[in-house]
């Protein structure tokens, strides 16, 4: 048994007071090594940084393994993940968890499989290789399956850190809980005002990838988000909560919370929830609309429909026994041609993005993401891929004279779970002119206004349901009403054919979206970067009214 | 080929070993929580927990498997709060057990705890709950889950995609095997164990959970079919069964019409049932404290009686039709759950006949307010819903005009109160005029409330146990039986053409 003085903490006598007294920086107690263990041949030790290249050997080890059992082809990953959840209820606490996985994919004659553990070690690692490849062996004896990897440049010892102002993980615990704790108090200077919500969390994933081709590249990346609402209580009985902005899930570290004016937020929020509240309250009239959407709105309805629809293997059947498929269902015939919006659309793709929730210098392929077009004036240009995925296009990009490459959205959870096809960052490309909500509103005679509307949609991505508590009769270019039980009925592609006018280049905002995909299941995040937009022809219904 | 497989289920390079180290066993974990406990020495609270878990897992899109996959790993989570009584736990969670990450872990429990604010209750705060004996009820490991072979998944995909491919249809599916184990040992004393009942102790656990579940595409894109079942014990699972339905409802599925949006009568399978009744359930988990009550939302919250001074639920009221009875037995063969020391080991009736007897528990209010009737059990997991004996064929013959559903998906409640939801059909629904099933139907949008339609129900079927997976490794299965249920003017209020 290790003594606890071995490494240098008496954390059990030692309290807040006594560290700030002695100057040193709390900092120094959040930054002590977290010394989980990986069995390099000279035996246990702390795991180092993912730079270190007793790392790098480790991974080659299970890539020979495979390879020396019959893999054509072989990747692996090895992920180190903490996270810091501050968890907000009625009690503050913070969760914190670490953890090491490796994983091995493996292809047999157009076979894969994968086998992945928690331990980091040679006989563990060379195990896996061998289970992977057994997998995909035992399953090839099935039907003929072909797979062709979409060509990567071989990239050798290659680092990237997502570049963060602050990492969370540097800053004491204790200054976190104050920040939130000066809000809360901030916020309740105003009786009638509270702010709730579910927390912060960060997260830091060290993560190596070698394959059978000899890449090999490690990276670190940060990951920070948090969810709180200001809730307001005019009377006894009522509540309305609004959600605080600018804290969605993004690449940067504590200057997510740090580097943003939320007390300023909480002013304005405040002051708009009062007037919000004095608006007199009108019952839905069902019938069809102008429909002003907030950036938050529009970024929603595209992630629901055209973000859904152009998954490349979701759109050819591959997830129908989980979310769904697309309704872009041709996609072979559809790709250059098929009108899927107003001209005014254009989607493009990325994983460049700074800040950007699935930013990334190389995913989980070793491919380096490109920046790609995925809906140009309307028109359906292209599909997002990963290298298998890439192939079934070639015919396509051979004909446009373009390389036949990844986009670069694979990634895996963690080191637990096989890489699969995730989407990037997506960016709506503005309108022209110095346009934002209020005067898309301003121009609008005779319609509704909608913020934060909750989107819900179909298992085609096709057919949809919005709803909310922020929705507004505007008449005369002024909200003169809030509207009570509406809901919007929409089908994809005539919303985007319907699309009459985008936000200026001022008006964009950046929301980080999570979505759970596969089976087994995975979580991954991305952003959508939208402006608002005026929609025209929307259909609205009484949400709560049964047929 | 390359090599021949043996009937035995190893490759190249794999021992027996190899095949028996998917979970930790009872030994390796108390070994982990005893060298861990051992860092916790200086008073406070500890509770120390293990789950360790095993999946194989076979996926095929396409008729085509796509990734066959073996994965484990371990999750120690660790709650301390240090010793002066009055603070929150702090938690933390790793995946690695050696000494230097065990104390670390403890240590970093410590710091965190020192950063909680006095949660506002504490030493003595809490009445002691019965433990109960360790629990023996319904099994709840199968060898024949957990020895099933990647070659025998790999076969039985197989035999299902020729099965398809004979159709000239598309199939796309999972099939997963799974096996997991917990122990958990908390505070010594257990004269300090004052915080909730998390802290405490929990026996080593083993249980295993299989699904398959399959969609089966027409390649014109306008029919859809889908079946799936979940079992502790794959031995209750029929491929063969579960491929021959998904084929036959997409056959029947293809090409369908639209019909208006209105109330229908329709017969729900058992599978939709219990996506719809899994709404209402899902909100017995956790009584709202009283002090909360002025401000509840929640569906069993009946108001103030003044002249008492006390909030009423609907405890003892008429919820539903009196054919109606939910419970759980875990002794049930069907329904074994793993149960924890504190949680009652006895059958827990939720609804009878009709009437609302017990709701789920908020740990607090359960102890103060439920003195004498204390059953308590996490939330609403697993649960048999008694039924009739009307075949789906006599649903049908006996309806002159309705709507026969396969699934629901995307269900979303709308109003908490009134439990009115919405959702989609999906994979299937037909028709049904003068007693036979004349149409495929296109999908509609419904806005339902469970409540409502189980005060509607004209026929009840034989309740079967239905698919529901859990997606997180470490929670065990939450096993259903369920009936198929014939139900007058169930609201459909649009049409979506998605298949």
């Amino acid at each position: 048994m290790v003594p606890v003085s071995e490494f240098g903490v008496d954390a059990v006598i030692v309290s807040r007071r006594d560290l700030l007294k002695a100057g040193v920086g709390a900092a120094a107690l959040a930054t002590i090594p977290r010394p989980l263990l990986a069995y390099f041949d000279t035996g246990p030790e702390p795991v180092p940084p993912i730079g270190d290249g007793r790392i790098k050997e480790l991974a080659f080890r299970a890539v020979e393994a495979a390879l020396a059992v019959g893999a054509s082809y072989v990747d692996v990953r090895l992920t180190h993940t903490r996270t810091r959840n501050f968890m907000y209820s009625f009690v503050e606490n913070t969760r914190d968890s670490e953890e090491l996985t490796v994983g091995v994919r493996t292809l047999v004659d157009g076979y894969w499989g994968f086998a992945s553990g928690h331990s980091w070690s040679t006989d563990e690692v060379v195990r896996l290789g061998r289970e992977a490849v057994y997998h995909a062996r035992v399953n090839s004896l099935g039907r003929e399956r072909r797979v062709e990897l979409a060509e990567r440049p071989v990239v050798v010892d290659v680092h990237w850190e997502t570049p963060v102002e602050i990492d969370p993980f540097e800053v004491s615990p204790f200054e976190i809980v104050d920040f939130f704790r000066g809000l809360e108090y901030y916020t309740a200077r105003d009786p009638e005002f509270k702010l709730e919500g579910q927390g912060a969390q960060f997260e830091v994933k060290e993560q190596a990838f070698a394959c059978s081709d000899g890449t090999y590249i490690t990276q670190r990346l940060y990951g920070s988000s948090g969810s709180y609402t200001l809730t307001y209580r005019p009377e006894p009985r009522v509540s309305i909560g609004w959600q605080l902005a600018g804290l969605t899930r993004a690449s940067v570290g504590w200057e997510l919370y740090k580097g943003q004016p939320l007390r300023e937020q909480i002013d304005r929020l405040r002051e708009e929830m009062r007037e919000f509240w004095k608006l007199p309250i009108k019952p839905v009239e069902v019938g069809r609309y102008d429909v002003v959407c907030d950036a938050l709105s529009v970024a929603r309805l595209i992630d629901g429909t055209l973000a859904n629809a152009t998954e490349l293997d979701r759109a050819l059947g591959y997830e129908a026994n989980a979310d769904g498929t697309s309704y872009l269902n041709d996609p072979f015939g559809m790709i250059g041609s098929h009108v899927v919006g107003a001209p005014a659309l254009t989607i493009t793709a990325n994983r460049s993005e700074p800040g950007g929730a699935a930013t990334v210098r190389w995913d989980d392929e070793g491919v380096e993401p490109d920046e790609f077009t995925i809906v140009k004036d309307g028109v359906l240009t292209d599909f997002q891929t990963t290298r298998e995925s890439a192939s079934w296009l070639a015919e396509h990009y051979r004909a446009k004279g373009v390389p036949v490459r990844s986009h670069g959205c694979a990634a895996a959870e963690a080191g637990i779970h096989a890489p699969i096809q995730r989407r990037p960052n997506l960016v709506v490309a503005p309108g022209k002119g110095e346009v934002g909500f209020s005067d898309l509103i301003a121009g609008l005679s005779d319609g509704i206004a909608v913020e934060a509307m909750g989107v819900d949609i179909d298992f085609q991505g096709l057919n949809g349901f919005g709803g909310g508590d922020r929705v507004y009769e505007v008449k005369g270019g002024k909200r003169v009403a809030r509207i009570v039980g509406a809901g919007f009925l929409f089908r994809a592609p005539e919303l985007w054919k319907n699309l009459k006018a985008l936000g200026g280049p001022n008006s964009v905002e950046r929301f980080g979206l999570q979505t759970v995909k596969g089976q087994p299941m995975q979580t991954a995040f991305h952003s959508v970067t939208a402006p608002p937009a005026l929609f025209t022809g929307v259909t609205v219904v009484d949400a709560l009214r049964k047929a | 080929m390359s090599s021949k497989m043996t009937a035995r289920a190893m490759g190249p390079g794999m021992t027996k070993d190899s095949d028996d180290r998917r979970l930790l066993s009872r030994e390796e974990c108390e070994s982990i929580l005893e060298r861990a406990h051992r860092f916790a020495r200086s008073g406070g609270e500890t509770r120390i927990g293990i789950f360790t878990w095993w999946q194989g897992e076979l996926r095929w899109g396409r008729n085509r498997v796509t990734l066959s996959s073996d994965r484990r790993n371990v999750m120690l989570g660790l709650e301390r709060s240090v010793p002066d009584g009055r603070t929150s736990a702090g938690r933390i969670t790793t995946n690695q057990f050696d000494d230097v990450s065990l104390e670390a872990a403890v240590r970093g429990a410590e710091r965190i705890s020192r950063l909680a604010a006095d949660p506002g209750w504490g030493l003595g705060d809490y009445p002691p709950l019965p433990v109960y004996p360790p629990h023996k009820g319904a099994p709840v490991w199968s060898d024949a889950t957990y020895d099933l072979s990647v070659e025998a998944r790999s076969e039985i995909v197989r035999s299902i995609i020729e099965m398809v491919e004979a159709e000239g249809m598309l199939s796309v599916g999972y099939l997963e095997v799974r096996a997991a184990a917990s122990l958990a040992k908390g505070t010594e004393l257990p004269e300090l164990r004052t915080t909730d009942y998390s802290m405490w102790d929990s026996e080593y656990q083993r249980w295993t959970n299989a699904q398959l579940s399959m969609t089966v595409r027409d390649p014109a894109g306008t029919g859809s079919g889908w079946a799936g079942l979940s079992s502790y014990d794959w031995g209750r699972i029929d491929p063969e069964a579960i491929a021959r339905r998904a084929i036959e409802k997409c056959l029947a599925s293809r090409n369908p019409v639209a019909l208006e949006p209105g109330r229908y009568t329709v017969i729900l399978e058992p599978q939709a049932v219990a996506e719809l009744v899994s709404v209402m359930l899902d909100t017995m988990s956790n009584r709202e404290p009283p002090e909360n009550s002025a401000m509840s939302d929640s569906p069993w919250y009946l108001g103030v009686d003044e002249h008492l001074m006390l909030h009423r639920s609907k405890l003892g009221l008429k919820i539903v039709d009196e054919r109606i009875t939910i419970s759980h037995d875990p002794a049930d063969p069907l329904l074994g759950l793993p149960l924890r020391s504190i949680e009652y080991p006895g059958p827990v009736t939720w609804i009878d006949r009709g009437v609302l007897t017990n709701l789920g528990h908020e740990f607090a209010t359960d102890v103060k307010a439920l003195e004498g009737r204390h059953t308590l059990r996490g939330p609403v997991m697993a649960f048999r819903m008694s039924g009739g004996d009307a075949s789906i064929e006599e649903m049908i013959a006996t309806t002159k005009r309705g709507l026969l559903v396969t699934r629901f998906s995307n269900i979303r409640t709308l109003d908490r109160k009134s439990l009115l939801a919405t959702g989609l059909t999906r994979d299937g629904v037909w028709l049904i005029e003068n007693g036979k099933i004349t149409k495929a139907v296109k999908n509609f949008r419904f806005t339902e409330s469970p409540l409502f339609a189980l005060n509607n129900i004209e026929q009840l079927g034989e309740p079967v146990p239905v698919f529901r997976a859990m997606p997180i490794p470490f929670v065990s299965a939450m096993p259903a039986i369920v009936p198929a249920l014939k139900v007058r003017d169930f609201s459909f209020t649009s049409l979506i053409d998605a298949v």
